[in-house]
């Protein structure tokens, strides 16, 4: 399919938000570490972590941009707070703990994974390419992210202590991932945003599992409560507030002009 | 307590070498020929080649700070990749620097213990603050400009393993440098704020890339040996004219003012009562025809040995952001590399 029926382009927007906001916010925290990383050879790696997210994010919000108009700097810089669909998960200080960063990466890769994994087989032709050359480079990003959980949590206790605070910490976030962005049901069933065979938490917890249950980390994880209201309809962490407002600091300067 | 594996390693010119071996060395270098790792070298070779490296990675991980810290605030998609990847490509070339010089015989965790407690040092440059986005593009515009100039002299250095790495460096600073060109031009094409933005950043960098160079050749101690064996291969004082040649005209033609101290009858610098310099044109930038350079004022050289010595606008911001990194990562390297931080270092 080249054209996208109008009926699906408002709620094909907010999913398309979800996925460039979270991957924008999350570039934008891993990026904190450029210089800054616990081994030069790692800081390196995370680096390119960022890029990657951020170049998604700038395609996706070339692809709004089609559908919507409008430049994608604008709309990654220009919008108000409550019109961001990123959820809580990607939105957390990390504050420095490498394990968080860690943590939070390896639970946002694996939920991108999927995510793409559903768009790489959409039925909107533009939509699905681009999907499927970010998924080949997500693939990449997870191997990255199992291998640095079960290495720390096989290492020293210290390191593993960490980890284990890091999960503990993070797990209560993760349902924010799976808040449904509006009128997603639509494009479910259109064919637009194709369901997995198993409910996408499922899937999720499942791939989580293989690695947790190799190194004997302790987690629970649970879908999201039907009534969550978080991210995805724009209620947004305090974090993510201040994030946002450090962000866009010179853009706002002269929102009209070149930088 | 941390040991220094650095508190042995220095110069001495009174060191006994082996005579027909030095010999030798010296007709390798006059041949034109690259020394390697294995090599026999002179002592005070291997101390000054290591000494240069080590000082040359610790400045690419410190130098990623000023730029590192406006990653956050980048102000398009296109610049936030471009300075990612940017700030991405310094530590790179510490972490090639930093292998250079462990086969010198330091450690790299020494090496990093050395810079957070202030042993050693790091480009003086980077102890000038980037307090706006057009710091940013100054730094990469001219400092990189500054270092590639620096460090192209050094690809035709002696070392082996230090030439090759200069070379390699060198095409990724020729990247930052178009990028650098490019926020620059963008800017000084902007509006009028981003304009007085970018000539006030301009006025920040250009007299600390002139100190880039380091001193006047006749207060350089370390230019006569170092060159003789080519770990430097040109002055300081060739360097820094090299740079004016190139840059002074550059930023005329960007519409940039270049300005220099302001100083009083008597030569003496004045300053703003917090110390910070009152620029003003410099009146002596001007083509010299007949020496075929361009004329320019000296920075203040008491400032840059202030600077040196530590009291410069930000030395103890950059160490300690340094030092706080080191000891945040302590525990994933204590988990990853299977030894203390602290023990005995091996070569590699």
């Amino acid at each position: 399919m080249t054209d996208l029926a109008d009926a699906h382009k408002k709620p094909l927007v907010q999913l398309l938000f979800s996925i460039a906001d979270d991957k924008l916010v999350l570039g934008h925290r891993n990026a904190d570490w450029t210089g800054l990383g616990p081994i030069l050879e790692e800081d390196i790696a995370f680096s390119a972590l960022a890029q990657d997210d951020i170049a998604h994010a700038g395609a996706i919000y070339g692809l709004i941009a089609d559908i919507t108009g409008g430049d994608a700097d604008h709309l990654a810089y220009g919008r108000t707070a409550n019109t961001y669909r990123c959820c809580d998960l990607v939105e957390l200080n990390d504050e420095f703990d490498w394990a968080v960063a860690v943590v939070r990466q390896f639970f946002c890769d694996h939920f991108e994974h999927l995510r793409l994994r559903r768009l790489s087989r959409s039925n909107w032709t533009k939509l699905r390419q681009l999907a499927s050359r970010m998924l080949a480079e997500e693939n990449l990003a997870i191997g990255h992210a199992d291998q640095w959980i079960v290495r720390l949590a096989k290492s020293t206790s210290e390191a593993r202590g960490r980890i284990q605070h890091a999960v503990t910490k993070l797990a209560p976030l993760t349902p924010s991932l799976f808040e449904p962005t509006e009128g997603m049901a639509d494009l479910e069933a259109a064919g637009v945003y194709p369901p997995l065979e198993a409910p996408m938490f499922d899937a999720w917890e499942s791939m989580i599992a293989n690695v947790i249950d190799e190194t004997g980390l302790r987690a629970e994880f649970r879908a999201p409560a039907k009534d969550y209201v978080g991210g995805r309809h724009g209620k947004h962490s305090a974090d993510f507030a201040a994030m946002l407002s450090e962000m866009t600091e010179v853009y706002r300067e002269e929102p009209a002009a070149q930088w | 307590m941390s040991v220094s594996a650095g508190d042995n390693i220095k110069l001495d010119w009174d060191r006994q070498e082996d005579e027909a071996r030095l010999e030798e060395f010296d007709a390798r270098i006059d041949r034109g020929e690259l020394i390697e790792a294995d090599d026999w070298m002179p002592e005070n070779y291997r101390v000054g080649m290591l000494r240069m490296a080590e000082h040359h990675a610790n400045s690419e991980i410190v130098g990623a700070l000023p730029e590192g810290e406006w990653i956050t605030r980048a102000p398009s998609l296109k610049r936030k990749l471009a300075l990612i990847a940017k700030v991405q490509d310094e530590v790179g070339h510490g972490q090639m620097l930093y292998r250079v010089s462990q086969d010198l015989g330091k450690p790299r965790d020494a090496m990093l213990r050395d810079l957070i407690t202030a042993k050693t040092k790091y480009h003086n440059v980077f102890n000038y603050p980037a307090p706006t986005w057009a710091d940013v593009a100054a730094i990469q515009w001219l400092v990189d400009g500054a270092a590639i100039m620096n460090q192209k002299s050094l690809a035709d250095g002696s070392y082996g393993p230090y030439v090759r790495t200069m070379k390699r460096i060198n095409m990724e600073e020729a990247f930052h440098f178009k990028s650098g060109e490019d926020m620059v031009l963008t800017l000084m094409s902007g509006t009028p704020r981003q304009k007085k933005m970018m000539q006030e950043a301009f006025d920040r960098w250009w007299n600390p890339c002139l100190m880039f160079f380091g001193p006047p050749d006749k207060e350089s101690v370390k230019t006569g040996p170092f060159m003789r064996w080519r770990i430097k291969t040109a002055t300081n004082d060739t360097l820094r004219q090299k740079f004016v040649d190139r840059f002074a005209p550059a930023a005329l033609d960007l519409g940039l003012k270049v300005k220099t101290y302001q100083r009083d009858a008597q030569g003496v610098v004045q300053r703003n009562p917090d110390g910070s310099a009152i620029w003003t044109i410099d009146e002596a930038l001007h083509p010299i025809e007949s020496e075929k350079r361009w004329g320019f004022s000296q920075p203040d050289w008491d400032e840059f040995y202030t600077v040196i010595r530590g009291g410069g606008p930000l030395n103890r911001e950059r160490v300690g952001l340094r030092r706080f990194s080191y000891e945040q990562g302590a525990w994933v390297r204590r988990a990853v590399l299977g030894r203390p931080t602290g023990a005995p270092p091996n070569r590699n």
